[in-house]
């Protein structure tokens, strides 16, 4: 097997590899790669470097993880997973990513493909409309200085209680959409400023809105699939793909400057300036921490209002109200947060950097609609292929701190997506497979080309195979908005 | 002015990474500024209606580059807007040891109708960020988070 690195990797099993504690000077922890022999041979050297480098950090605990979808990132590698204990250990902005909660939300509905394709092009001309896309776009909520910290401290809560979407969504989004112990006095006015205008809006880059269906042959556990309101029969679902905009781009910014001096006051010495951290309990640690959630909780706000705007644009088109439509949520995951839970170890606090919480049935921090089937995991392909709908596992709570995958991952640059083919020629080979795309930008579209990513379903069988996750269904795309 | 800059492949997978240059501190902010615009939008289809000016100081030239091109991102969010055009003035404030920048950012409202949009950046990054001075040639390379 050729590989990226000449670090030793030891199998374990025939998906999870291990580099030793002793490959690297100040590994506390061994590094744990989650791939198949030809996945880890697509891995790009960054990712062995990067993720033996977060086993150096203190305070972590039983491993430094990678899932298959992992590539170089900053400090941390994408598809990173590592636990640090909350007396003793770091909390990183490196390890949450500029895009703090970066997540998926996925929405069902009754319609089928038969219903959707002859309205198809209006349907996506009208989400196009009212969810904007791309650099400097604005979203339709109007916010005062205190109304926006009202959406850091409630989330998606806040949504509700405007209108903009339904009480029980809330039992639908990981932590009912409100992360507790949000500081709003933690965040810069630079944050404030870069946010106040974006709820409600998808960025550009890998974000994206997509109108997908369910067929029957493409749901693997048709009970599981029913428990999350997938029932098949060319159902249309909405998958939406965003974060905390400009605002948690913002205070990932300022803490990433607060951490770097900070390190020095710690006596941390770090093997990357992007894995700058300080103790979890320090003042610069919580400071951060409450910051954070602030942004995760904007994030859950943005999904929800992208939501009110979705159900808004089928309703108007279809000439239904939302509710008649069907168009519940099924689930919305964070993939780019810290978050504080209890294992074997004790109380540590789990950076998710391009992976997904996967816990398993009965943990008591699902809601009672998921807690038998356990926690639905939304994992997007590139905008060419398809998506999947997991649900956690008993085994990922033993093994990777209740976490799994979150996307395909990039295999190509931007730049030679963009030699490899022309936004409007991909669009319109797009509109030949039956694929209808609205993008603001055309250069960013020829960078998200399906050939551009792994092959996402080589990556679910992977955590499938692991046991960290269990297949449900496999989405595939009709209609695609991006920025 | 040719403002001199190339972007970097495969040192940023899923982002976007370049090489800015310049005989003086100067050309080198500008150059650098000239990339974060072009990665943003074709500043050709953007008129010069938004007016700003900038300044930054610091007391290494690295740290002032890095500040001057997160103020870029920071004001496209918080104003709205895609650039046209920049103009800078670095100079090294010898008695202090530190170092100053003040220019000229002109721009619009972003208007999707007419700007052709490129990626909406999320920051600038230290990773592998560097500046160095080759005998009389300043050298820069940067890595945006797209």
């Amino acid at each position: 097997m050729k590989l990226s690195t000449s670090m030793t990797l030891n199998r374990i099993t025939d998906e999870v590899w291990e580099i030793p504690a002793s490959e690297k000077a100040g590994m506390l922890v061994p590094a744990r790669i989650y791939a198949t022999e030809q996945i880890l041979s697509t891995m790009d050297s960054g990712v062995f470097e990067q993720v033996t480098n977060v086993a150096c950090l203190p305070g972590i605990r039983r491993y430094a993880l990678c899932m298959p979808d992992g590539h170089w990132g900053y400090g941390f590698p994408i598809g990173g997973v590592a636990a640090f204990d909350t007396l003793d250990g770091v909390i990183s902005p490196g390890g949450v990513g500029y895009d703090i909660n970066c997540g998926m939300r996925l929405i069902r509905t009754d319609l089928t493909l038969a219903d959707v394709r002859p309205r198809l092009e209006q349907l996506m001309t009208e989400l196009f409309r009212r969810v904007p896309a791309g650099v400097g776009s604005k979203g339709f909520v109007r916010l005062d200085r205190r109304k926006f910290e009202e959406i850091m401290r409630k989330g998606a809560r806040w949504c509700i209680d405007q209108g903009y979407g339904w009480h029980e969504d809330l039992s639908r989004i990981e932590e009912q959409g409100c992360i507790p112990g949000a500081d709003p006095s933690k965040v810069s006015d630079r944050a404030v400023e870069r946010g106040i205008s974006q709820l409600g809006t998808l960025g550009s880059g890998n974000h994206y809105l997509e109108v997908q269906v369910a067929s029957n042959d493409r749901i693997f556990d048709p009970q599981t699939a029913a428990a999350l309101g997938i029932t098949g029969h060319d159902q249309i679902v909405v998958m939406v793909h965003c974060g905390s905009r400009g605002f948690g781009h913002q205070v990932a910014s300022d803490y990433l400057k607060v951490f770097e001096k900070a390190m020095r006051r710690y006596g941390i010495a770090v093997k990357d300036q992007q894995l700058a951290c300080a103790p979890f309990r320090s003042p610069e640690g919580q400071d951060y921490f409450a910051g954070m959630n602030c942004a995760a909780n904007s994030a859950f706000a943005n999904r929800q209002v992208i939501t009110h705007q979705v159900r808004e644009a089928f309703s108007s088109v279809f000439g239904r109200p939302a509710e008649s439509l069907g168009m519940n949520v099924v689930y919305d995951v964070a993939h780019n947060i810290a978050k504080v839970e209890r294992y074997a170890e004790g109380e540590l606090v789990v950076h998710r950097k391009g992976a997904t919480r996967a816990f398993g049935p009965g943990r008591p921090e699902l809601s009672d609609r998921y807690r038998e089937v356990g926690q639905p995991v939304i994992c997007g392909g590139s905008m060419e292929t398809g998506s999947y709908l997991l649900v956690g596992t008993d085994q990922a709570m033993r093994d990777t701190f209740g976490s799994t995958m979150h996307g395909s991952g990039r295999t190509m640059s931007r730049a030679q997506a963009k030699r490899s083919v022309r936004g409007e020629q991909l669009k319109q080979q797009m509109a030949q497979r039956g694929i209808i795309v609205k993008a603001v930008s055309m250069s960013g579209l020829a960078e998200e080309a399906g050939f551009a990513y792994k092959n996402i379903a080589d990556v679910v069988e992977t955590v499938e195979r692991a046991g960290i996750t269990k297949k449900v269904a496999e989405l595939r795309p009709i209609g695609n908005i991006k920025g | 002015m040719t403002h001199r800059f190339t972007f970097l492949e495969d040192v940023a997978l899923a982002d976007t990474a370049f090489q800015a240059s310049g005989d003086s501190p100067s050309e080198l902010i500008l150059a650098a500024t000239q990339a974060v615009i072009e990665t943003m939008v074709n500043p050709d289809t953007v008129s010069p209606r938004w007016h700003r000016t900038i300044e930054h100081q610091a007391p290494d030239l690295p740290s002032l580059l890095f500040d001057w091109l997160s103020d870029i991102v920071y004001l496209k969010d918080a104003h709205g807007v895609v650039f046209h055009e920049a103009t800078a003035v670095v100079t090294e404030d010898r008695p202090h040891g530190g170092w100053n920048a003040r220019g000229h950012l002109t721009g619009e409202t972003v208007d999707p109708s007419r700007h052709e949009l490129r990626a909406d950046v999320k920051a600038v990054t230290k990773h592998l960020y560097e500046v160095r001075r080759d005998d009389d040639h300043w050298i820069a390379r940067v890595v945006l988070d797209i």
